[in-house]
C-alpha cells in the first residue's frame, strides 16, 4: 500500500511536471497550433489519464477525503479536467456518433441587418459573405490563391441551427462625438464640435470657419450634384467655408475616408473625425423558432445570448458598411462542469491555506488561554 | 530610458527615491528611519496611483505601465501584513521588500510608455478589476517567496540552521498566501475570456504562460508535501522558477514578437 501511494505521488509529480513543460511548449507555437496540439489524441490520453490518476489517488489518500480544502481542490481539478473533455470538439463528435446527438463544439455566423440566419460556419474557415438584391446570403470560401469558392449547405463544414437568429439593427458606439481638427501652418490646432449645420468657429482671428452641411453617406452625380444617399454604406463628410479676414472665401468638402481630398485649404490641415476609437458593438438579436420570436436581447461585447445550448458572441462586424454583425457561437456542453471545478478549487484553496490556518491559530490561541486560567 | 517630465513621472521618482532610501538606510541599520521613509514612500505611491487613476478615469491596471505602478502600490501593504500576521518581517526581508518596490517602479518610471489609453470594448468587464488585481498581489507574494528562497540558497553555509529552516519556512508560507492569490487570477481571467470571447480557455500564449507558472507552485507544493525539508534546495529552486515564470508571464509575453495573441494590449 505504501509502495502503492509512492508510486501515485511520483506519478502526479509527472503529470504536473509535463503540463508546465507541454504549456512553454504551447506558449511558443502560437495559439491555433497549441489548440489543434492540446486536443490532439495523445493529449487526450493524456488528460484522461491526469483525471484517473487524480480519482485513484481520492480513493488512496485517506486526507485527500477527509480534509476539507484538499478534497474539494482535487475534486474541482477532475471536473474540469471532466467538463473540458466533454466541451471539446472530440466530445461533440464522440456524442454524435454514439447518441445522434448534434450539436456543434463551436462556429461563426454572421446576420445581415434585417435578415434571419442559421448556417454556423467552421471558424478555421475564411469565410466571405455575398449577398444579392433579393436578400439571398451566400457563403465563400477563400483557397489558398486567395479565390472564392462557393459553399454550398451540405457542406459538413455548416452547421444548420434548429432555430434562427435575426438580427434586428446594428450600431457602433464611439468614443468622442464626431469633429473637425483643424491645423495651422504655425502649429496651432483646433477640435471643432458639435459639427452641426450653421456652427461657426473663429480660428483665433486668423479666420472664421462654417459648417454648411453633413453627410452620412456623400454621394455627387451630375444632375443632383452633392446629396447624402439614405442607402446602407457609409462615406462621412462635410462641407465647410473659412472666411478669412480679409473677406476672401473658401469653401471645400472635409471627408473622413479620404483626408488630404478636393480643394485643399493651404493655410489649414482639414481632418474630419466620425469614427474614432470604437466603444462599443451593439446587436439586437432575436431568437426564430418556426417563425415566431422566442428570445430578443441586445448583446454588445461582454455580454452575450444564451439560447438552445449556446452562447452567441458579438465578435466582429462589417466595417465598411456596417450592414452585417459577425457573432461566435460556442455549445455550452461541459461549460457547468467545467465552472462548478473552478468554484470548488477557489473555495478549496482559499479554505485549505487562508482559513484553516486561521481557525487553528485561533483555536490554540483560545487553548492557551484555557491553561493559563 | 527616457525620463519623463510630467506630474505623473514626478510622482513616480519620488515614491522611488524613497524606496531606495528606505533601503540604504536598512542597510545603515537606521531601522526606524527607514520605517518611516518607507512609509512615505507608500503615500507617494498612493498619489502617484490616485492621480493615474483620476487622470485616465478607469482603474489604472490597463497596461504594463499601470500594472506596474499597481505593484509598487501594493508591496508596502503586503509588508505590513506579513510582519504582523505570518511573523516575517526582520530587518533583511523588510529592506528586500523596500528593493522590489525600486525595481518594479523602475521600468514605469523609465521604461514603459504613459500615454493614457482607452478600454477596448474587451475590457470593459467588472471581471478586469479583479482579475489583475489577485494578480498583482499574488505576484508580490510570490516575490517575497522567491526571495526567501534566494536568501535560503546563498545562506547554505553562512548562517545557522534555525535561519535557514526559517527561510525556507517562510516561502512556504508565502506560497501558501500567495497560491489562492494566483488560482483565483487564472480562473478569474477564465471566466472572463467566457464572457468575453466566448471561450474559457483559448491556448493563446499569455494564457499558457499563466498557466505553467500557477502549475510550478502546484509542483513546488506536491514536491514539499513528498520530501518535506529533506531536499529544502531543491524546494527553493522550485519557488524561484515560480518567479521566473511569473516574470515571463508579464513580461515576455506581452513584450516578445514571438507570443502575438489576444493579450498583447500593452
Ligand atoms: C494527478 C494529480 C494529483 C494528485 C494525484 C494529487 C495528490 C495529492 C496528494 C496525495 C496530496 C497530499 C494530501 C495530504 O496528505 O496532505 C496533495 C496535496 C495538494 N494538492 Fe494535489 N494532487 C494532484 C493534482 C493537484 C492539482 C492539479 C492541484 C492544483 C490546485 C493540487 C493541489 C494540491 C494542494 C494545494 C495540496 C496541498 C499541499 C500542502 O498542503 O502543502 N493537486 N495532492
Amino acid at each position: 500500500m505504501k509502495e502503492l501511494k509512492r508510486a501515485v505521488m511520483w506519478m502526479a509529480m509527472v503529470v504536473i511536471v509535463l503540463l508546465t513543460v507541454l504549456s512553454i511548449y504551447g506558449a511558443f507555437i502560437g495559439a491555433e497550433r497549441s489548440q489543434a496540439f492540446f486536443n490532439s489524441v495523445p493529449l487526450a490520453v493524456y488528460w484522461i489519464f491526469f483525471a484517473l490518476l487524480l480519482i485513484v489517488s481520492l480513493f488512496l489518500f485517506r486526507r485527500l477525503i477527509r480534509v476539507p480544502g484538499l478534497l474539494l481542490i482535487h475534486l474541482g481539478c477532475i471536473a474540469i479536467l471532466a467538463g473540458g473533455l466533454w466541451g471539446s470538439g472530440d466530445g461533440h463528435k464522440l456524442r454524435h456518433k454514439l447518441l445522434g446527438r448534434e450539436k456543434m463544439p463551436s462556429g461563426m455566423i454572421t446576420v445581415y441587418e434585417g435578415l434571419s440566419e442559421n448556417r454556423v460556419v467552421d471558424d478555421k474557415i475564411r469565410s466571405a459573405y455575398a449577398i444579392d438584391p433579393n436578400n439571398n446570403v451566400t457563403i465563400y470560401e477563400f483557397d489558398d490563391h486567395g479565390h472564392p469558392i462557393l459553399l454550398t449547405d451540405e457542406d459538413p463544414r455548416i452547421f444548420h441551427l434548429p432555430f434562427e437568429i435575426h438580427l434586428k439593427d446594428f450600431r457602433i458606439e464611439y468614443y468622442d462625438p464626431p469633429h473637425l481638427l483643424v491645423g495651422a501652418a504655425d502649429g496651432k490646432s483646433w477640435e471643432l464640435k458639435p459639427i452641426e449645420t450653421d456652427a461657426s468657429f473663429q480660428l483665433d482671428g486668423a479666420a472664421s470657419l462654417k459648417i454648411l452641411n453633413t453627410y452620412k453617406n456623400f454621394k455627387i452625380d451630375m444632375d443632383k450634384g452633392a446629396y447624402d444617399d439614405p442607402h446602407p454604406g457609409s462615406n462621412p463628410a462635410v462641407h465647410i467655408s473659412i472666411t478669412y479676414p480679409d473677406g476672401t472665401e473658401h469653401k471645400q468638402y472635409v471627408f473622413e475616408m479620404y483626408p488630404g481630398h478636393f480643394g485643399k485649404s493651404k493655410e489649414f490641415t482639414l481632418r474630419y473625425v466620425t469614427q474614432g476609437m470604437v466603444k462599443d458593438f451593439f446587436s439586437d438579436l432575436q431568437v426564430i423558432v418556426d417563425g415566431k420570436v422566442v428570445l430578443e436581447k441586445t448583446i454588445e461585447v461582454n455580454h452575450p445570448l444564451y439560447y438552445g445550448g449556446y452562447h452567441f458572441y458579438q465578435s466582429s462586424y462589417d466595417d465598411k458598411a456596417g450592414r452585417y454583425t459577425v457573432l461566435s457561437v460556442t455549445s455550452d456542453s461541459g461549460l457547468m462542469l467545467v465552472f462548478a471545478g473552478f468554484a470548488l478549487m477557489c473555495v478549496g484553496a482559499v479554505y485549505h491555506l487562508w482559513l484553516r490556518p486561521i481557525i487553528a491559530h485561533f483555536k490554540t490561541a483560545k487553548q492557551r488561554t484555557a491553561h493559563g486560567n | 530610458m527616457e525620463i519623463k517630465y510630467t506630474l505623473q513621472g514626478l510622482l513616480i521618482y519620488l515614491t522611488m527615491a524613497h524606496y531606495l532610501v528606505a533601503f540604504v538606510l536598512m542597510l545603515l541599520r537606521l531601522r526606524k528611519t527607514a520605517g518611516v521613509v518607507y512609509f512615505f514612500g507608500f503615500v507617494a505611491a498612493v498619489v502617484c496611483y490616485g492621480y493615474r487613476w483620476y487622470h485616465v478615469a478607469h482603474i489604472p491596471m490597463q497596461n504594463l505601465f499601470e500594472v506596474f505602478l499597481t505593484l509598487g502600490l501594493v508591496i508596502y501593504p503586503i509588508s505590513l501584513f506579513c510582519k504582523r500576521y505570518l511573523q516575517i518581517g526582520d530587518p533583511a526581508t523588510l529592506a528586500t521588500d523596500m528593493l522590489i518596490g525600486f525595481i518594479v517602479l523602475f521600468p514605469t518610471g523609465f521604461k514603459f510608455d504613459a500615454e493614457p489609453q482607452r478600454l477596448p470594448p474587451a475590457l470593459q468587464s467588472w471581471l478586469f478589476a479583479p482579475h489583475v488585481a489577485v494578480y498583482m498581489l499574488s505576484y508580490i507574494f510570490m516575490a517575497k517567496a522567491a526571495v526567501q528562497a534566494v536568501c535560503r540558497l546563498m545562506g547554505l553555509r553562512k548562517r545557522s540552521t534555525d535561519q535557514l529552516l526559517g527561510a525556507e519556512m517562510a516561502t512556504y508560507q508565502m506560497v501558501c498566501v500567495g497560491f489562492p492569490l494566483l488560482t483565483l487570477g487564472l480562473i478569474l481571467g477564465s471566466w472572463w475570456g467566457k464572457i468575453a470571447w466566448g471561450d474559457y480557455w483559448g491556448w493563446d500564449p499569455k494564457e499558457l504562460w499563466s498557466l505553467a507558472s500557477w502549475l510550478f507552485f502546484v509542483g513546488y507544493l506536491h514536491f514539499r508535501h513528498m520530501f518535506g525539508k529533506k531536499h529544502a534546495y531543491i524546494n527553493s529552486a522550485w519557488a524561484i522558477s515560480g518567479l521566473v515564470a511569473i516574470i515571463l508571464t508579464l513580461l515576455w509575453a506581452n513584450l516578445s514578437r514571438l507570443f502575438e495573441g489576444m493579450h498583447s494590449y500593452a
